[in-house]
């Protein structure tokens, strides 16, 4: 098998989207639900980003992180500081995030125009 | 030694999210192969269907996925837009391979230059370096007769873009509980309802309708049809 060390095999452009300029929205229960995690700790941010995977393509990953070693742009919702990945801000613009109370427990749930259809269990879309 | 060439592609992945990639993305498990180990798993759209059939390879420093040239371009695309930020490159080693299967279910030993994957009890795939590969002595028309005695779907004939992995013989690629994947919510139900709809069958030429034959022989054919009743939509 020639697999391509000896630069015989051309490397794939991967298409990049465009960032584009994140606007996003927290509900008034997200936003009490992050004042608790966070505890007035402003050095901490909530990194709102995106993974392949899940049954429909995207899946959501929010973090509660210091800082991220990703291209992020960083938003002022709420008071609160919100980091979005360029590489996914295609993604995630106009999304709205959400607290819901679940049978099972509650969580964060990700209101998306951008999303075409959404998973049963709501954590990943296409 | 019954050889028959492959119109396949060769996609060489490398980062430190391939496997957990390629898992999220395809309906076998992939994330736990080691170094030499190969599994074959199913690339699928978010309705199940087939976007290509992979024999995924770890290798020392690369995971190379081996699919049908047909279906590289739209299986890249699917690729290359999911990326995002995880650590994966890919590149094409396509052209500076060729491709091949033994059918002959007989261990053999090959030149270093080929590199074997026993991906069934009677099929080696063997990926050559260009123009190094072994003589074919089996026709396409040999091969489909095999192919039908064998039960065995093909890329273009019974896998396609219109069939999800369950009706064209590839139940066995699909992993039961792996977790989430593109298009795994329709498989998981279609199996927890038992209903899976059509089925691949071998069936005297004659015996359904011409527009369910997906590979004809002198004798026999192979269809997917309704089990119950091959004659019926």
């Amino acid at each position: 098998m020639d697999c391509g060390t000896c630069e015989t095999a051309p490397a794939v452009v991967i298409t990049k989207p465009e960032p584009v300029t994140v606007s996003l929205t927290i509900t008034e229960k997200a936003t009490s639900m992050l004042a608790d995690a966070f505890d007035g700790d402003d050095s901490h941010a909530l990194l709102v980003g995106v993974s392949s995977g899940g049954c429909s393509g995207y899946m959501y990953d929010l973090q509660i992180v210091e800082n991220t070693d990703q291209d992020v742009q960083e938003l002022n919702v709420d008071g609160f500081r919100v980091l979005v990945p360029n590489a996914t801000s295609h993604l995630l613009n106009g999304i709205e995030i959400d607290f819901v109370e679940k049978m099972m427990g509650g969580g964060f749930k990700i209101n998306n125009p951008n999303a075409d259809s959404t998973c049963g269990c709501g954590e990943s879309f296409s | 030694m019954p050889i028959v060439a492959r119109d396949a592609s060769l996609l060489i992945l490398r980062g430190a999210d391939v496997l957990e990639f390629v898992d999220g993305l395809s309906t076998n498990l992939v994330k736990d192969l080691k170094v030499g180990e190969h599994v074959q798993t199913v690339f699928t759209d978010r309705n199940a269907k087939i976007i290509d059939l992979c024999t995924c390879l770890q290798r020392d420093s690369f995971v190379a996925l081996i699919g049908h040239n047909r279906n590289r371009e739209r299986l890249l695309n699917h690729l290359n837009t999911r990326i995002l930020t995880s650590d994966v490159t890919i590149s094409d080693a396509t052209e500076s391979n060729d491709f091949f299967l033994d059918i002959s279910g007989i261990k053999k030993e090959f030149d270093s230059e080929i590199t074997s994957v026993k991906i069934s009890e009677s099929e080696v795939l063997l990926v050559a370096s260009k123009g190094t590969g072994p003589e074919i002595d089996m026709s396409k028309k040999e091969w489909d007769e095999w192919r039908i005695e064998n039960l065995r779907p093909d890329v273009g004939h019974e896998i396609t873009e219109s069939f999800h992995p369950f009706s064209c013989g590839l139940s066995a690629l699909v992993h039961t509980n792996k977790g989430c994947y593109i298009g795994q919510e329709i498989l998981a139900r279609m199996r927890s309802r038992g209903t899976f709809g059509r089925e691949l069958k071998r069936l005297k030429n004659g015996d359904c309708k011409p527009a369910f034959v997906t590979t004809e022989g002198d004798t026999h054919c192979m269809a997917i049809v309704r089990p119950s009743n091959p004659e019926s939509h």
